[in-house]
């Protein structure tokens, strides 16, 4: 039955409050604030060097930090992506809070109010029922890491990267950087200045992780500025699958999340990396995420991006030995006063390398999607196949969607498909489900259900039940 | 066609320094890593960019791409890190008569 245009405005009203009010119960608390330290608002050398000195670091990552920060210093705000990025104000971010001593192994070790936060966001159930091991950041640091005792026993390292750091400094020294080095870009650099947090993985030769690591990322300040760094090396046919989620209180003013995640696969080995990001609404988050696949190995991400101001973030793929294998999914979704700037990169670098790119977008309430995109194909990489797929629905006239796919080919001998398509939720789809007696709420939810499911059910069935509930909830009365 | 231009007299390029020479369109960084010398052509694999005029660091024989990070082993001309991935080229260095020379073409 289609509603009177007043009926309709009361419909949708009520529903973004919905929203809201959801987010604000389930992730969008904050707790009072009981911390050991916090930086002041800004950045300089004298920063970096507390943070160095707060995590008794060697030298050469001290150096390291001190070198990345000129980088940032000296590099301009980018003007492409989104003109939302001239809203970041650098200096008016806290760069380190310090809620906990050290990262610890019991939940009871966990200071009150932290454990407070995690219970209520699920996390230490989830750690018993199916995972193989679990990190949770808050603030700049973990406060709890765990992993099962028999993937430790098979030489699995799983830990937050401050320790992995100080426990496994060669190992750490010799990849760390070397696919994301400090000077890729100014938040790459800014990350490498700063960087706290975030997880080392390690997977010995020939060993399978059957259940997920899971890593989960919590702001709880104001203005605060998250810089978690992941390093996640597989050694040759080992496979590992890596999940993190996040989200933040809502605040009235913005924050930063700016990670880096690097993951090398060595020969044979497969690495999947699942996000699904929903930060409140006030949260910047740049993030630089790239992967190395070696001869044989295989490199998937699965990035859901639903929260946050402005989102740019574009996984990549270099497969850099024969036979190589990339899968970039993503989806985005785009609501009132967000932009998505997602995407993928996949760069064939070796002959016989296969990849794929599936993207989807959704914008409504005037948000804004993007899909930003690259494929190369270099010179040598002979008998390379690539699919790009991106599809962008708009669910009315006041969102956008752009694409801006870049395909480079350096090789005769090669396939590559590209396609894209924009829809929108039009009124015959509608109608045809409705003369079929499906109300025309529930068909609209059909509809963009139909249209994520190809990713959705990629994802792990706990994650995938979590998004399409998501989703479901963005979508009340998005139509009507 | 192999051509040998002239670089500088040996004396001019001591350990831990580098010069820049041109030839043609061609631009090349030379590098003195502890006495032995290296050179690769001035352009970033990655953009395009210069990259002769990066972090020189002569104890690991590497320099440091000024504009993405890549950096670059200057013995083999081979990328250590991304983001760039196809290795600069090379040239022969030739000391002959107290002179640094390059073989080009």
């Amino acid at each position: 039955m289609a509603a009177t245009p007043e009926t309709k405005t009361l419909t949708e009203n009520q529903a973004l409050a919905a929203i809201n009010a959801d987010y604000e119960q389930r992730y969008g608390f904050h707790d009072a604030e009981n911390y050991l330290y916090k930086a002041p608002k800004g950045l300089n050398r004298e920063i970096v060097e507390k943070i160095s000195e707060f995590k008794s670091e060697p030298q050469w990552m001290r150096e390291f930090r001190l070198k990345a920060l000129d980088h940032f210093m000296s590099r301009p705000q980018p003007t492409w992506g989104s003109p939302l990025l001239a809203e970041v104000d650098y200096n008016d971010i806290h760069y380190f809070v310090r809620a906990s001593e050290k990262p610890g192994r019991s939940w009871d070790d966990v200071p009150e109010d932290v454990k407070r936060t995690f219970d209520r966001l699920g996390i230490p159930e989830a750690e018993r029922k199916f995972l193989s091991g679990v990190g949770a950041q808050y603030e700049s640091e973990v406060v709890y890491h765990q992993v099962r005792e028999d993937l430790e026993k098979q030489g699995v390292i799983f830990k937050d990267m401050d320790s992995g750091l100080r426990e496994h400094e060669d190992l750490v020294r010799e990849h760390f950087a070397t696919v994301i080095p400090p000077n890729d870009n100014k938040l790459a650099a800014l990350n490498s200045a700063v960087w706290s947090g975030g997880s080392f993985v390690y997977v010995p030769e020939g060993v399978h992780v059957e259940m997920p690591l899971q890593a989960y990322f919590r702001i709880n300040t104001e203005n605060m500025g998250q810089f978690e760094r992941t390093l996640i090396i597989a050694e040759p046919g080992s496979y590992v699958h890596y999940v993190e989620g996040c989200t933040a209180p809502t605040y009235s003013s913005s924050s930063l999340h700016s990670a880096v995640v690097e993951l090398i696969a060595k020969p044979g080995a497969r690495i999947r990396y699942t996000t699904v990001q929903n930060w409140s609404t006030n949260v910047f988050n740049l993030v630089t995420k790239r992967a190395v696949a070696q001869e044989d190995a295989t490199v998937e991400w699965v990035d859901c991006n639903l929260g946050s101001r402005l989102t740019m973030k574009y996984p990549s793929v270099y497969l850099m030995g024969e036979r190589a294998h990339g899968e970039i999914l993503s989806i985005a979704f785009a609501g009132k006063g967000q932009h998505q700037d997602a995407g993928g990169k996949i760069i064939h670098a070796a002959p016989n390398t296969t990849s794929n790119i599936f993207a989807k977008s959704i914008s409504k309430d005037g948000g804004r999607g993007s899909y930003r995109g690259l494929l190369e194909i270099a010179k040598g990489a002979h008998g390379s196949r690539s699919k790009v797929v991106c599809d962008a629905l708009l669910l009315d006239e006041h969102s956008r969607s752009d694409t801006y796919p870049t395909i480079r080919i350096g090789e005769d001998d090669v396939n590559v498909g590209h396609e894209a398509t924009v829809s929108k939720v039009g009124d015959d789809q509608l109608f045809y489900l409705m003369s079929h007696g499906i109300p025309e709420d529930e068909a609209s939810k059909l509809i963009v259900n139909g249209f994520i499911e190809p990713i959705t059910k990629e994802l792990p069935m706990e994650y995938a039940v979590e998004m399409n509930r998501l989703i479901e909830l963005q979508m009340e009365g998005s139509i009507g | 066609m192999a051509e040998i231009i002239d670089v500088c007299p040996v004396a001019e390029l001591p350990p831990g320094e580098r010069k820049l020479v041109e030839w043609e369109d061609l631009e090349i960084g030379v590098f003195n890593c502890g006495g032995q010398l290296f050179a690769i052509e001035d352009r970033c694999s990655h953009d395009n960019g210069p990259l002769a005029e990066g972090e020189f660091d002569p104890e690991s024989c590497t320099v440091e791409c000024p504009r993405h990070g890549s950096l670059f082993d200057l013995r083999t001309g081979q990328p250590k890190t991304l983001p760039a991935y196809v290795p600069v080229d090379t040239y022969p260095v030739i000391i002959e008569d107290e002179t640094i020379k390059l073989e080009v073409e």
